[in-house]
């Protein structure tokens, strides 16, 4: 259990440290909180529960419910991920269709002879060079599409951005930092396989963060302000106690 | 006569096919250091966010660059 000094407008400390540890020893205790880490958490789970009613297992899921194993840098030894979601997988079709085209187009070839005054060697070559080229587009929009993600733990909503190869941003708000969460869906699209954009405008140093094109938004955003409610309610009861 | 020098005596006497194959092999070269960055990458995502998925997508990475290696040593004997 720490000892807190309680100061007052206009205070100034001046004495070293064993006076201030005297002072603090001898100061009124400033009252714990109400309740607990481990049943904050427990109430967290039990409203995410009870929107979705099961954990998600599914490792490619653009909308994980309570995931299983899985871990992002800076949580923290007792943080739960609560949400953990990407973009809808029909964001994904674009680039699904190019490389579909790009696969099958070696085979037109045989009917538009481009690469006919190069030598069989070169012709065998390009060829291959061509599928290479294919699988790392795959793979790179695949990464793209896997890696960037928002997470939503018990303690704040956390977004992962990968814009190149090596360029990275993770920005983060604490849940009792958000003020207003909203979504908007439109078009025949976004309204036939239900995904959207949610907003968060938060206190932070970043207002606004938008979670683009996901799943389910009606449900992220009752989510989020359930969660909003559950931190409002653990500040009042902090402070009435 | 190694391939080398093969490719070093055909580019003194000027030959486009030489010449030719000095780009792929420079160009495949530079595919290599590519697949190095997305092994590199895939490496950052995976530290991240650690999933289900980071040992398969570790591995396809991987595969990738050896697949680039290949190819360019392929290149150099074929070509």
């Amino acid at each position: 259990m720490g000892l807190y000094i309680r100061l007052k407008k206009g205070d100034k400390i001046v004495a070293n440290v064993p006076t201030i540890y005297r002072a603090a020893k001898n100061s009124p205790k400033i009252p714990p909180k109400s309740r607990d880490d481990q049943a904050r958490r427990l109430d967290t789970v039990e409203i995410v529960k009870e929107e979705f009613g099961h954990r998600t297992k599914n490792p490619l899921a653009a909308f994980s419910i309570l995931p299983h194993k899985v871990s992002f840098e800076t949580q923290e030894i007792k943080e739960q991920i609560v949400l953990l979601l990407r973009k809808h997988w029909i964001t994904n079709l674009p680039w699904m269709a190019v490389t579909l085209l790009m696969l099958a187009a070696p085979a037109f070839l045989k009917f538009f002879p481009l690469l006919e005054f190069l030598p069989a060697r070169f012709q065998f070559i390009t060829v291959v060079i061509w599928y290479m080229f294919v699988l790392a587009y795959v793979l790179e929009s695949f990464l793209s599409w896997y890696f960037n993600v928002y997470i939503i733990t018990d303690e704040r909503f956390i977004d992962v951005d990968f814009y190149s190869l090596i360029y990275k941003r993770i920005s983060e708000a604490k849940l009792d930092r958000i003020q207003d969460v909203s979504y908007s869906q439109g078009g025949i699209i976004q309204a036939l396989f239900n995904f959207g954009t949610v907003t968060v405008q938060t206190a932070g140093e970043i207002p606004e963060f938008e979670l683009e094109a996901v799943p389910q938004p009606a449900r992220i955003t009752k989510v989020l302000n359930q969660l909003l409610l559950q931190e409002e309610q653990e500040k009042l009861e902090g402070r009435v106690s | 006569m190694t391939p080398f020098e093969q490719t070093f005596e055909n580019l003194l006497r000027l030959d486009i096919w030489a010449l030719a194959k000095l780009f792929v092999l420079v160009f495949l070269g530079v595919y290599v250091a590519f697949a190095v960055v997305l092994v590199k990458q895939v490496k950052l995502m995976t530290a991240v966010l650690d999933g289900n998925l980071n040992l398969p997508l570790k591995a396809l990475a991987l595969a990738h660059l050896v697949l680039a290696g290949m190819v360019l040593l392929l290149a150099l004997s074929i070509l």
